[in-house]
């Protein structure tokens, strides 16, 4: 009854409290942005927030699993790199397209197989074996490149990140179809129901005979694959493979699912929230670059923003 | 006679250091409840996680309808029927009730691996029925209060359509009506034939519903009794091998001191409202209510854990304020209901932790005396009959009982004169109860003032000199002298009383 009352004397401060974090920092960005930059709101502006979201949403949607399963993948900025480099390694060799796709993936799922095995089976912290990986991955894109770009991957690959689609760019189909499948995966399968369960109460899954190691693996190996196939977007985008593309891209991914409210503990996620987070971030570089901020600015703006949303959660918890 | 449907053969299980269990045979019969008793420790535990597969025997047999089985994993105990309801939650908190009931066994929709939420939400929502909840299948368990995750654990189980039940003190966090609903509902599976095996502390239950008793000590069968030819003394003594004295009755105090304790309209945060009450020196107090009537909140805003919002606190006639650490100062101790997550720093040695309330006031220079500190707690450990090897054991290992005792030990270097006690005896066996009990007779007996929460009447009733019972929030009534039974204890607990 008391309640019902505060609601009705305050109802914009009650709508407000009922949207999300993330949805409330994405409406500030949007509303400062179009004020500070006329061409913020224009068409190609939009489309061009959503191509270059497409692969930071592509790490993003696994991270977001593996922050559920109180995990942290911080090896995929550098997978992502060397994915891409291994993708313009093969197509520099072969100019064999699917042969070099196939091999970026495939690098990816053997690197989060593994990122998984060694956390899984051995009960090693998730930080610390991933930081190892961020190591060795980092190093062996500069093996595999010496040291250099790779530039001779021929021009079908950017077809990728800058063909047309019914007059929309192909990343933003990309991007969707990617969001579906996660969306899906989470919460209308046995795994993503897993996922859930392995971050909130991992002795429940046992207990209910299922083969927790299996899923938890396999977690880590959808981040792995996801980074492969966001490094052709990667290597089409640059239509080269370069050595450290995206390195420290995890930061922008680990940032994304935080302020998209997914928490680091008890399995507490949200895909769509996450989606929300990649875009707001999008947005904060976006927007900043047409305001002509540095970009070395740009990083402590999304820290701040990371910050900003878990204030933002901690004081709509109280009220 | 019939076969048993399970039947557990000389089972030994060995941990480092530990003979958990030796030589247990076990059976029970469908239809029948089999009630499991046994001090913290005994072996109950274990057993539980034998026949569930989570753990393996080193030595004995098991039996399923007469056939010699092996149950290595949990998945093979679910494939016989055996379903668990644990007592420590086996839900997942942000999974809706429907997907918790079916975690494991889901039901697939049209495309491999996806699932029928549908179907899972009609089949949960039938279950939640029966056991006459009244929630939408679509919230998510950690929402829910500690009494309705454990009905959902119970639906969790009841779903399973098993032919053997295991329940682990389904009632520990159950009201009374709730555990009405519980008892009925096993009575209607024990007609249908279902195999129940029923861990409990509580021997009014072990009376009501059991068929068949058998009392586990030290890892060994001491044997099993018929109900209808026992009393609970002769349990109570198979169960710790001595006579300890059920009764912890004590007489009133006539002559209570001055009020030390005091609170006057105090509202929290966390929900409590207009609370007033007066502890005095020599007493013993009692806090009663159902579950989640607002009494830890209680003592959490009275400790300063919690933000009041209006009223205050008074120690000794001086209104408290502040920070937790400033309630020891005033000589304010809380002794907290989860002993493991807020009472203990569980790897830490019982030396440490018994000594860590103290610091402050034996090493006020804090430069600290590690032979004085170890003199001090090896006192308190032989003053408090702490069953450890050494003082430098790690408090984990230790039974519920004795890890009690350390945290009320912790309070005994202050010089603490206000002793709240949040449901000091959960958990644990009786025989320990009685030295919990004597121990804060003792305190009493020096002069403390003790306001204590319990769950269980007869803890209210016999060791109480007063009690406040509390309802949603507020202190619907309070009783003394032979008002307190009971009965009215339960009257101004419900709601609709």
């Amino acid at each position: 009854m008391r309640d019902s009352a505060i609601n009705l004397e305050n109802p914009l401060l009650n709508s407000l409290k009922r949207l999300p974090g993330v949805a409330l920092m994405l409406l500030v960005c949007i509303v400062v942005f179009s004020i500070l930059s006329s061409d913020f709101l224009s068409i190609p502006n939009i489309t061009n927030i959503g191509v270059q979201s497409t692969i930071l949403l592509m790490i993003s949607l696994p991270m977001t699993m593996v922050i559920m399963t109180e995990g942290i993948d911080m090896s995929i900025g550098a997978l992502l790199t060397f994915c891409g480099v291994i993708a313009a390694y093969f197509l520099a060799q072969t100019q064999n397209l699917p042969l070099s796709i196939f091999m970026a993936i495939m690098v990816g799922l053997v690197v989060g197989l593994l990122n998984g095995a060694i956390i899984v089976y051995m009960k090693m912290p998730p930080f610390v074996v991933t930081l190892g990986m961020l190591g060795i991955c980092q190093s062996l894109a500069l093996i595999v490149t010496d040291g250099q770009t790779i530039s001779n991957v021929g021009d079908t690959i950017g077809l990728a990140y800058n063909a047309k689609l019914l007059g929309i760019p192909l990343p933003i189909y990309f991007a969707l179809v990617s969001y579906a499948i996660f969306h899906a995966l989470l919460y209308h399968t046995r795994f993503g129901t897993y996922v859930f369960a392995i971050g909130g109460n991992r002795d429940s899954l046992k207990l209910a005979g299922i083969r927790v190691n299996i899923y938890h693996i396999g977690v880590y190996a959808l981040s792995g694959i996801m980074a492969g196939v966001a490094s052709i977007l990667l290597t089409a985008r640059m239509n080269s493979g370069h050595p450290t593309a995206a390195i420290g891209m995890e930061f922008d991914a680990i940032a994304a699912v935080i302020v998209g409210g997914t928490s680091f503990e008890k399995g507490n996620g949200w895909m769509f929230g996450t989606f929300l987070g990649v875009i707001t971030v999008g947005i904060l570089r976006n927007g900043l670059n047409l305001v002509g901020v540095q970009s070395s600015i740009q990083v402590a703006s999304i820290g701040l923003l990371v910050l900003v949303a878990l204030l933002l959660d901690g004081f709509k918890a109280k009220v | 006679m019939k076969q048993p449907i399970l039947e557990l053969k000389s089972i030994s299980k060995y941990f480092p250091g530990i003979t958990a269990l030796d030589q247990v045979s076990f059976d029970v019969y469908s239809g029948e409840v089999h009630m499991l008793l046994g001090e913290n420790g005994a072996g109950k535990s274990t057993l539980m996680k034998v026949l569930c597969g989570a753990y393996h025997p080193e030595e004995g047999e098991i039996f399923y309808q007469g056939k010699p089985v092996k149950i290595q994993n949990p998945g093979d105990a679910r494939s016989l029927g055996i379903a668990v309801i644990f007592q420590e939650f086996s839900l997942v908190p942000y999974l809706n009730i429907a997907q918790n009931i079916f975690l494991g066994r889901e039901y697939s929709g049209a495309i491999p691996g996806t699932l029928d939420h549908e179907r899972m939400h009609q089949e949960a929502k039938h279950w939640l029925k029966e056991l006459s909840l009244d929630i939408d299948t679509k919230t998510l368990v950690h929402t829910l209060g500690v009494a309705q995750q454990q009905m959902v654990e119970i639906a969790k189980a009841l779903s399973q359509n098993a032919k053997i039940l295991v329940m682990d003190e389904p009632t520990a966090a159950l009201s009374d009506r709730e555990t009405t609903l519980l008892f009925a509902m096993i009575r209607k599976l024990q007609s249908e034939g279902v195999a129940i095996i029923y861990i409990s502390h509580r021997m009014s239950e072990v009376f009501s519903m059991g068929d068949r008793i058998t009392v586990l000590r030290d890892g060994k069968k001491v044997g099993s009794a018929d109900p209808a030819s026992t009393s609970p003394d002769e349990l109570v003594q198979m169960m710790v091998g001595r006579r300890v004295d059920m009764a912890y009755a004590r007489n009133y105090v006539s002559n209570p001191g001055k009020v030390v304790l005091k609170l006057s309209n105090l509202c929290s945060e966390n929900g409590i409202k207009d609370i007033s009450l007066e502890v005095r020196e020599g007493e013993i107090v009692g806090l009663a209510g159902l579950v989640g009537a607002g009494r830890t909140e209680v003592a959490r805003a009275t400790f300063g854990v919690d933000k009041i919002s209006s009223g205050k606190v008074e120690v000794n006639g001086k209104e408290r304020t502040g920070e937790p650490f400033k309630s020891v100062d005033m000589g304010l101790a809380l002794i907290p209901e989860s002993r493991k997550t807020e009472g203990l720093a569980l790897i830490r040695s019982v030396e440490e932790n018994i000594i860590l309330s103290g610091l402050k006031k034996i090493f006020p220079s804090t430069w600290m005396n590690n032979k004085k500190a170890q003199q001090i707690s090896e006192d308190l450990i032989r003053k408090l009959r702490i069953a450890t090897p050494s003082g430098k054991q790690s408090a984990q290992v230790l039974s519920g009982g004795n890890q009690q005792k350390i945290v009320i030990g912790k309070w005994l270097t202050t010089d603490s004169k206000v002793f709240i006690f949040d449901e000091p005896t959960r958990g644990i066996d009786v025989g320990a109860k009685a030295e919990i009990f004597a121990l804060i007779y003792k305190l009493v007996e020096d002069g403390a003032a003790v306001l204590m929460i319990s769950s269980e009447l007869s803890e209210i009733v016999n060791v109480c000199d007063r009690a406040y019972v509390m309802r949603e929030g507020r202190i619907s009534g309070m009783l003394e002298k032979e008002a307190l039974n009971e009965e009215n204890v339960l009257k101004l607990g419900m709601a609709d009383a």
